[in-house]
């Protein structure tokens, strides 16, 4: 805790510290008293005798400097702390009652803020005397506002918690609560404003003693000592610059202290946070062949380096695409699969990224292409659509602008062949009265509409590969399959390949025709549709489709679920990474990470690792290169797709029997029923 | 919504001029004696009291001058014997000049500073712009205006120290006159400026919409310019409205440092006078601007984002 406060924090405190140190002990610290006239020659600059010169009588400045913080802090912290005193029992009252307290103490903050503080401040001075007490008083009670909506916001926040809620649902007592729970929380963002406060009130003080109107001479203050040299700054600019900068440094470090303390309790950054150097460090790739289909990932890596960790969200995913194919991923929440499609599009956020693999776009590098290269193929080659339509359209513009920007950018149209065409993108994807829709903004559209625009955004200059990540789960049931159908319709018209993240297995087994399902950023088990959903051989493949509920089941029936949670990807678990969670692991499974094993092969047979199938490579190598799945065949797309594109397929026809067919592999040493047939679990996701 | 918002805004004014007639006339000191000296007898002084009213109960004394206001009569000065709304007038553009210049300064080189500092979070850039900030929050004003002074005024002499020129008289010596007050008066706002947007653009900046607009193809700068500066904008829209306060505090320092003839100084001259009048005029006009201010503010809201118009 210490640690995060950073050095800013400490140095501000040492700085405060000399200050008020100097400030308590100025009448023993061996210097010319502050009134003493002629303690050296007038005007004199900075010397061995007057470190900081002297001023127009000969008095010496660093003692009058030093005499001056004791005005400056006392008012700082006096004010604050009558502030305090007075608005943080209002702001607590407030925040923990609510209703009518809140209402009236928060009119009564509006109103003070509609006051001009300073005015009244400079008023009550002016006509009551210039005193310490007076100034503190007046700086104090003008501060006691801001205490009050202040402290009421913490206190909202923790009020609010479910300790608090609970301890008043079991009837304890409010005074209980009150200093048990929301005070012990209150204090620490107390504290952090305080020191903000006392920058305010110093430098308000300031203002009053650079006007004339804070205690007066002979005492020396900051604000009145460069007002004071304001007169004579041309011959001796020490006069205003010492003070000056006393007082910044000062203000500075008050301000540094509140805002490290602030950090501590605060989830926003101020960006006074150390710097964390940007990682241009990248992952080795494995050697891998790059083949002759739409798109090819090989070996990709996206790993996150965290203060706990090094996150493996993506960790040597290879997979093929091909035109007028639709392949889905699959796997829990966490599982990376949101992950992946940003790697591939290299969308990835800033900061410490570790990146390896490769993604070829019809037999070109794209992770070797510049930016501005890149961003010509994302969008008109490239396009994505994702999960939360709420979240996917910029609020403040309108339909129109967002869905011609592509348009006028990519394709160079003019501000009216692009409302045109966009236009025409909506009625593609269903939205009746495209015209009017063009002029909305999208809080005017209901979920599946908002979908509807996103996806025809993302056709609408004409994209090879479709990413759609979980397109559906933000929408009710009816849309959910108006939706998948409209992209399936527009895959077969258009004859482009449609990568599909999807945790719905009912979802995958409808519209995909190969399926990879990941598990801790890693591929467990693809192959086609069909087989994987009917042969499954990863454990965990079988636990996800056995946690789908059916309408065959029994009433009153479990829900089976997946046992435990899923893997810390920045602590994976040794060996296969579903272990821990899986009924038939051994102790092999705990030391070992299975490689990808093709289905075809007979199972590998428990024993030494020396004994695992000979074309599986290294077994401590989760991803041999070996095992890339053949390109699929280039035929038509209408030899993989049915007929009509729109009906949903039967299960059966989802892969043509045929030899270029991907091939099923999975990773386990033990895998499920190879060779028998896991009928329950696949029949019951046909739809 | 419209009438509830009038009303509130009728409330607040009303408090206002009660609380600041009435906490400025309890305020020991006493106008007669600034008008006719120390040594002035005591029938002399209640004969003043009385010709000036002041020998009402304040309720009434609150009453009539709240009746004059209603009808644009803020009395007349009993020092200067200058009609207080005439004053004002008079001095309320040097002030609106200065406000606007200082408000134009400090937004244009905070979101240009917010933007680059948003864009690269947690670089060089971004640590330089921060630090910078941080010094300028930290810097009191009228140390600002005195540094700026000796620098530009004294040192270099590029720039009067003091002084005013009208827009009417001349524009450019007008400027002139207006650049060292305004970059004095705007340092902190801008500062307080660029964090909020640096803040807000960043979390902008993660929005899925964001990242769909980088999935198009759009060029990082389009990004940040045309999707992620307005949905950012909130927290600045809400902060120029709140900061008025601030900043007409700011404009009494920096009329009295740079010897402009605005409500800045008026306040400072007239307190020093003990001129109660005068003082009650500044806090008023003061006030309905600040209400007013933030009234518009909250029809800004509307044009930056249009989920709120709904409301």
């Amino acid at each position: 805790m210490l640690r995060r406060l950073g050095p800013a924090f400490w140095i501000g405190s040492a700085w405060i510290a000399v200050v008020l140190a100097a400030g308590l002990l100025a009448d023993v610290l061996p210097m010319p008293r502050y009134d003493e006239t002629l303690a050296g020659p007038p005007q004199a600059g900075p010397s061995a005798a007057h470190p900081l010169g002297t001023d127009g009588l000969g008095r010496d400045v660093l003692s009058r400097v030093v005499h001056g913080s004791r005005v400056s802090l006392g008012v700082g912290v006096g004010a604050v702390l009558l502030g305090l005193l007075v608005g943080a029992p209002l702001g607590v009252l407030a925040g923990y009652r609510r209703r009518a307290a809140d209402a009236v103490i928060m009119a009564g903050t509006d109103i003070a803020l509609a006051f001009p503080a300073l005015v009244f401040a400079l008023a009550v001075v002016a006509f009551a005397g210039a005193s310490l007490r007076n100034v503190l008083i007046v700086l104090g009670v003008l501060g006691a506002p801001a205490w009050t909506r202040l402290i009421r916001g913490a206190t909202l926040s923790v009020a609010q918690r479910e300790f608090v809620l609970a301890a008043r649902a079991l009837g304890a007592r409010d005074r209980r609560i009150l200093w048990r729970e929301i005070v012990p929380n209150v204090t620490m963002p107390a504290a952090s404003y305080a020191f903000i406060g006392m920058a305010v009130a110093v430098v308000a003080e300031g203002g009053l003693a650079f006007l004339g109107l804070s205690v007066q001479a002979p005492t020396p203050t900051w604000g009145g000592l460069i007002n004071e040299g304001r007169a004579i700054m041309e011959n001796a600019p020490h006069l205003v610059l010492a003070p000056s900068v006393v007082m910044f440094l000062t203000v500075l470090s008050f301000n540094l202290v509140g805002d490290r303390l602030r950090a501590l309790t605060a989830v926003r950054e101020s960006g006074l946070e150390p710097v964390r150097r940007a990682a241009p460090a990248s992952l080795p790739t494995a050697p891998h062949a790059a083949g002759d289909v739409l798109l090819q990932v090989a070996d990709l890596r996206t790993h996150f380096v965290a203060p706990h960790g090094t996150v493996k969200a993506v960790d040597g995913v290879s997979l093929t695409l091909e035109r007028g194919r639709t392949l889905a991923v699959v796997g829990e929440s966490g599982s990376g699969k949101s992950m992946l499609i940003r790697s591939i599009l290299g969308l990835l956020p800033a900061g410490q990224v570790l990146r390896g693999g490769k993604v070829y776009l019809e037999g070109e590098d794209l992770t070797a292409y510049p930016p501005e290269r890149m961003r010509r193929v994302l969008g008109t080659r490239l396009a994505a659509v994702f999960q939360d339509p709420m979240t996917a359209l910029n609020p403040v513009r309108r339909i129109g602008t967002q869905l011609a920007e592509p348009l006028r950018v990519h394709r160079g149209m003019s501000r009216r062949q692009a409302r045109a065409e966009a236009a025409r993108l909506l009625a593609s994807v269903g939205i009746p009265d495209p015209a009017r829709t063009l002029r909305r903004y999208p809080h005017e559209l209901s979920g599946g509409m908002r979908q509807r625009v996103t996806i025809a955004m993302a056709l609408s200059c004409g994209p090879d590969v479709l990413f759609a990540d979980e397109p559906t789960t933000a929408l009710d049931v009816t849309i959910q399959d108006q939706v998948l159908r409209l992209v399936h319709r527009l895959r077969g018209e258009r004859d482009m390949a449609v990568l599909l993240v999807s945790h719905d297995l009912s979802v995958v087994a409808e519209w995909a025709d190969e399926v990879v399902v990941m598990y801790a950023g890693r591929v467990v088990e693809r192959g086609p549709t069909a087989e994987v959903l009917e042969r499954t051989r990863m454990p965990y493949t079988e636990a996800l489709l056995q946690a789908v509920p059916k309408l065959t089941d029994p009433p009153h029936r479990r829900l089976r679920v997946i046992t435990g949670r899923p893997p810390d990807l920045a602590a994976l678990p040794s060996g296969c990474a579903f272990h821990p969670r899986c009924p038939h692991a051994d102790p092999r499974c705990a030391t070992e990470t299975p490689p990808l094993i093709p289905a075809s092969d007979p199972p590998p047979a428990a024993g030494p690792p020396a004994a695992g199938p000979p074309a599986a490579g290294p077994p401590a190598d989760g991803t041999p290169p070996a095992h890339q799945p053949p390109p699929a065949a280039d035929g038509p797309p209408s030899a993989v797709t049915p007929s009509s594109p729109a009906e949903p397929r039967p299960l059966a026809a989802a892969v043509p029997p045929s030899s270029t067919a991907p091939e099923h592999l999975y990773a386990c040493w033990h895998p499920r029923g190879a060779g028998t047939a896991i009928t329950e679990g696949a029949e019951s996701h046909g739809r | 919504m419209i009438a509830y918002r009038l009303a509130r805004l009728a409330v607040v004014l009303l408090v206002v001029t009660f609380l600041s007639y009435v906490l400025l006339n309890l305020l020991p000191g006493d106008p007669t004696t600034q008008m006719l000296g120390l040594s002035a007898t005591e029938e002399a002084r209640a004969e003043l009291r009385r010709q000036l009213g002041l020998d009402q109960p304040l309720l009434v004394r609150y009453g009539a001058w709240l009746g004059g206001l209603l009808s644009g009569d803020f009395g007349t000065s009993p020092i200067t014997r200058v009609p207080v709304a005439e004053e004002l007038v008079e001095r309320l553009p040097v002030t609106l000049e200065l406000l606007v210049a200082a408000e134009v300064l400090a937004l244009g080189l905070a979101v240009p500073a917010g933007v680059a500092a948003a864009r690269r979070a947690g670089r060089a850039l971004d640590q330089a712009l921060t630090a910078l900030g941080f010094a300028l929050l930290s810097t009191p004003v009228f140390v600002v205006g005195v540094l700026l002074i000796l620098l530009f005024a004294v040192t270099w002499r590029v720039l009067p120290a003091t002084g005013w020129t009208p827009l009417s008289v001349d524009v450019g010596w007008n400027l002139t006159s207006v650049l060292l007050p305004a970059v004095t008066l705007g340092c902190a706002q801008m500062a307080v400026y660029a964090r909020l947007l640096r803040t807000d653009l960043i979390a902008t900046l993660q929005e899925d919409y964001i990242t769909l607009a980088r999935a198009r193809g759009l060029s990082p700068r389009r990004i940040l310019w045309r999707h992620a500066l307005r949905p950012s904008a909130i927290s600045l829209v809400t902060a120029v409205g709140l900061n008025l306060g601030a900043l007409i505090g700011g404009t009494v320092i920096v009329e009295t440092l740079f010897g402009l003839p605005g409500v800045g100084r008026l306040i400072v001259d007239s307190i020093f006078s003990r001129d109660y009048l005068t003082v009650q005029g500044c806090v008023v006009l003061i006030s309905v601007g600040y209400v007013l201010v933030n009234f518009a503010v909250d029809l800004v809201y509307a044009a930056v984002d249009p989920r709120i118009r709904r409301a």
